[in-house]
């Protein structure tokens, strides 16, 4: 008997005025099955995710109908329900509800009434499985971002779940918390038989290891089958949702070949070796521009010379003497690991945090020189990690309008060409908060292109963004820097960076280490580089993004 | 040094402070409370960070609820000297103002280590099985406040690099910014506590009987240390109905003497008592010393 049966499910919300959100979905999911969604932001994932629980699901008008376990969804209690179906959602600081890791746990627990013997065991049993014991009797506001989230799943595996449901865990994670967190869901699944069904951008991480692959468009399944076939249907339909397949799965398709689709980087290597065997390799590497060398930089648009910050006096040094310098209208991309100090270079660049040591110029003139008024008006400006934090007001067009002063408001013109840029402009009305990951990110960027910086700090921009998002933004960046523009950026995304930059620094333990061009940058790493490198890096010299590799094989064949 | 008393059961580091701060402020026999100043500032300046700079606080304090006093209570006998027009400082009002600031700053520094003793989730445990509801609010305003008060700082900061700071521009300009700052931070929360709610919902909250975890036990060594307080309370409680805390300081000084029993009795049950925290931590290392000679 199927886990899951949605029979011709149609939702429609009442604002949607007559446009379906959800039409004609069918779908059967086994017990123990790992179940992956995906589709562009507002293509329904959430909302259909949803009616899998009955308590979350939206109001609206609903038809067909969902059978959990052979019975109809809303014949189950809110009690069978709640320890039947986990649901783990994207925000992981919201959705905990009590100040300690170990109420946490036993939240669940207590809703349902269970003894407190039985709630003892079960909470010992989740933090021994999840490696908890270590932070249990924890505030929870002293976690990492990772750390809650595996919280947020610890607390639902406690009311032992046949199903959980994850929608985007992990966009809030930076990549190595989120790879975390997906072989814990991974291991979950394959140790517990729990049923998992999760959305996700970073198919990376959860592409190979899915038995189903669904494909949603506007609210309809246009592909529901094992992962390579669904590459397969990608590829054929030329389907924008081809850019979110993982690097293997995007090169195999570049290259005229006759193997197995490659789902990993092992098996794109191997894939690579096969294609190869008994091939001379005539060109190895692509081309690529200078080296970068700093001593070239006439006058930087930044330049940091040793400084040194901590918060507190007594608090551990978070910059060590950094020194950098940033050439003009460029994309200069710093990346590194989490907690390295990266975000807090970026408050120093623009003031929030003054180092007690080193030196600061912006434009050729020192920091300290500048008037807040002068420095945050048509000079430098920067879009904060969360693109919430920026949103004041009732609709997108209203945020916009708070940046003109009030004898301005004849520059409304200003406002259209700045949403024609960031590709906002039909969103103008609507709620900030009611937009997808993606467009708030662009909203907040308009928002700040209204002070017409000409340097652009961004920390972390594509967290939380799908490919396709990804792809729009680095074309916005792309115009941005046609126009003079200097942009430093502060990132996790390897990928991005590697594709998109001008300059890639790596930033540890308080400094940067080295800075190059991207190609010479990520060509020397070997374990922080991008998927591409990492599977070609035993046949080509340079090739970091997909293009690259995709390039060099047609080259070569 | 560890704080071994406060790993004992929530209700008897809550019976401790209950009796420590009840008998605080109603015994005001000299002897009862040299035993409550010493013994309080004993554990305080075992658990405190900032030893030297409490105690001078405490000192100014005393100093100034002490001499004030007399200013406005003029009754008793031996008079001191005359200010303005006839108004008279006693020294009956002196020892009254003494005995009053001994109080006040022993109260005080019981709070101190209450506050470093009784943690969140020890109160909530206490109080949680009488009201669940108002326990598990409780619960989450502990998570909320911090939490909102950092978005309001990332809200500033986020804004002042959009040059929408708060602390420039003219007075109308830093209000508007200010409420800018207030109304981010409030759509934050309602969105936050949206989710927070379904997350609630979600893993069966008003599914109906609800039941209160802890991660405290009881054990042998707390009912050990309920019994021994109890006789000590009840112990108190019988010499001061007997009048040996009697104590009266204006118009005349009358203290219950020395000679009387219960006084030096009470005076000893009372001792045992507040020094319960003390002594817990003190034995602990002890043993620890002993058990590390034997090795």
């Amino acid at each position: 008997m199927a886990h899951f049966e949605i029979k011709d499910l149609g939702f429609e919300y009442p604002t949607s005025m007559g446009k379906p959100t959800l039409e004609g979905i069918n779908l059967t999911i086994e017990r123990g099955e790992y179940v992956t969604f995906c589709g562009r932001s507002g293509s329904g994932k959430t909302t259909l995710l949803r009616h899998l629980k009955s308590v979350l699901a939206p109001h609206g008008k609903l038809s067909g109908e969902i059978l959990f376990s052979g019975k109809p969804l809303e014949d189950a209690s809110l009690r069978e329900q709640s320890f039947k179906i986990g649901y783990v959602m994207q925000n992981p600081d919201n959705q905990i509800v009590t100040d300690k890791v170990w109420h946490e746990l036993a939240f669940g627990l207590e809703s349902l009434g269970y003894d407190q013997k039985t709630i003892r065991l079960r909470v010992a049993e989740m933090a021994s499985y999840f490696g908890i014991q270590g932070w249990f009797y924890k505030d929870v506001a002293e976690l990492s971002g990772g750390q809650k989230q595996l919280l947020n799943l610890a607390s639902i595996m406690a009311m032992q779940p046949e199903v959980l449901i994850l929608d985007e865990p992990t966009s809030q994670l930076d990549p190595i918390a989120a790879a975390d967190f997906l072989n814990t869901v991974k291991k979950i699944n394959r140790e517990l038989r729990t049923t998992i069904i999760i959305t996700e951008h970073r198919l990376e991480d959860i592409f190979y290891a899915s038995d189903k692959v669904v494909v949603l468009e506007e609210g309809r399944i246009i592909a529901a089958d094992n992962p390579r076939k669904v590459g397969e249907f990608l590829k054929d339909e030329k389907h924008f949702m081809f850019a979110a397949m993982p690097t293997p799965v995007q090169v195999y398709y570049g290259v005229p070949n006759e193997e197995i689709c490659p789902l990993t980087v092992r098996e794109g290597g191997e894939w690579l070796d096969k294609i190869f065997v008994e091939k001379e390799v005539k060109v190895s590497a692509v081309d690529e521009a200078n080296a970068f060398c700093e001593e070239d930089i006439a006058q930087p648009a930044v330049e940091l010379k040793e400084v040194w910050f901590r918060y507190e006096k007594n608090a551990p040094d978070i910059l060590k003497g950094v020194s950098l310098k940033v050439p003009k209208a460029e994309l200069f991309a710093v990346v590194g690991g989490n907690g390295t100090g990266k975000s807090t270079m970026l408050k120093s660049i623009c003031g929030i945090c003054r180092g007690y040591r080193g030196k600061v110029w912006i434009n050729g003139k020192r920091l300290e020189k500048y008037k807040a008024a002068e420095l945050f008006y048509e000079n430098l400006a920067m879009l904060p990690q969360d693109p919430q934090s920026l949103f004041v007001k009732k609709t997108v067009k209203e945020d916009l309008q708070e940046m003109l002063a009030r004898k301005e408001q004849d520059r409304a013109e200003e406002i259209t060409k700045v949403a024609e840029i960031c590709e906002i402009t039909h969103l103008l009305e609507r709620h900030p908060y009611d937009l997808s990951g993606g467009e708030q990110q662009r909203v907040a960027l308009a928002k700040v292109l209204l002070t017409k910086p000409k340097i652009l700090l961004l920390d972390e921009p594509t967290k939380g963004i799908d490919n396709f998002f990804k792809l729009k933004f680095a074309e916005i960046l792309d115009k941005l820097k046609k126009q003079g523009i200097t942009i430093i950026m502060v990132s996790h995304d390897v990928e991005f960076c590697a594709k998109y930059a001008d300059t890639v620094s790596m930033f540890f333990d308080g400094g940067i280490i080295t800075t190059n061009t991207p190609h010479k940058f990520f060509s020397k790493n070997s374990f922080y580089t991008t998927a591409a490198n990492r599977m070609s890096r035993h046949i080509f010299e340079n090739a970091i993004t997909n293009e690259d590799v995709i390039y060099l094989c047609q080259k070569n064949l | 040094m560890k704080n071994t008393f406060s790993a004992y059961h929530p209700f008897i580091n809550l019976l401790f402070y209950i009796g420590a701060m009840v008998f605080g402020m109603i015994l005001m026999h000299p002897a009862f409370l040299l035993c409550s100043v010493a013994l309080a500032f004993a554990y305080y300046m075992a658990l405190a960070n900032q030893k030297s700079k409490y105690l001078f606080r405490m000192l100014v304090l005393f100093l100034v609820v002490a001499f004030t006093n007399p200013f406005f209570n003029h009754s008793g006998e031996k008079i001191l000297f005359i200010y303005m027009n006839g108004r008279v400082y006693t020294l009956e009002a002196l020892c009254y103002g003494m005995v009053l600031a001994a109080m006040f700053i022993t109260v005080i520094t019981w709070f101190a280590s209450y506050n470093i003793v009784m943690t969140s989730d020890k109160f909530l445990y206490c109080f949680g099985r009488l009201l669940p509801a108002v326990s598990l609010l409780l619960t989450m305003v502990f998570r909320f406040v911090p939490a909102y008060k950092r978005q309001i700082g990332q809200i500033a900061s986020a804004r002042k690099c959009i040059g929408k700071s708060t602390e420039n521009g003219t007075a109308l300009q830093k209000a508007e910014h200010g409420m800018a700052v207030l109304s981010a931070l409030a759509s934050w929360a309602f969105e936050g506590g949206i989710v927070a709610a379904d997350s609630m919902r979600s893993r069966g909250f008003g599914s109906g009987g609800r039941t209160s975890f802890s991660v405290y036990r009881w054990e042998s060594r707390d009912r050990g240390l309920l019994f021994l307080m109890l006789v000590l309370i009840f112990g108190i409680i019988g010499c001061v109905a007997k009048g040996g805390a009697y104590a009266a300081y204006t118009p005349k000084i009358v203290l219950a003497g020395i000679d009387n029993r219960y006084t030096w009795m009470g005076v000893i049950f009372y001792g045992i008592f507040l020094s319960i925290p003390t002594v817990v931590n003190l034995a602990e290392e002890c043993k620890w010393l002993i058990l590390k000679s034997k090795i």
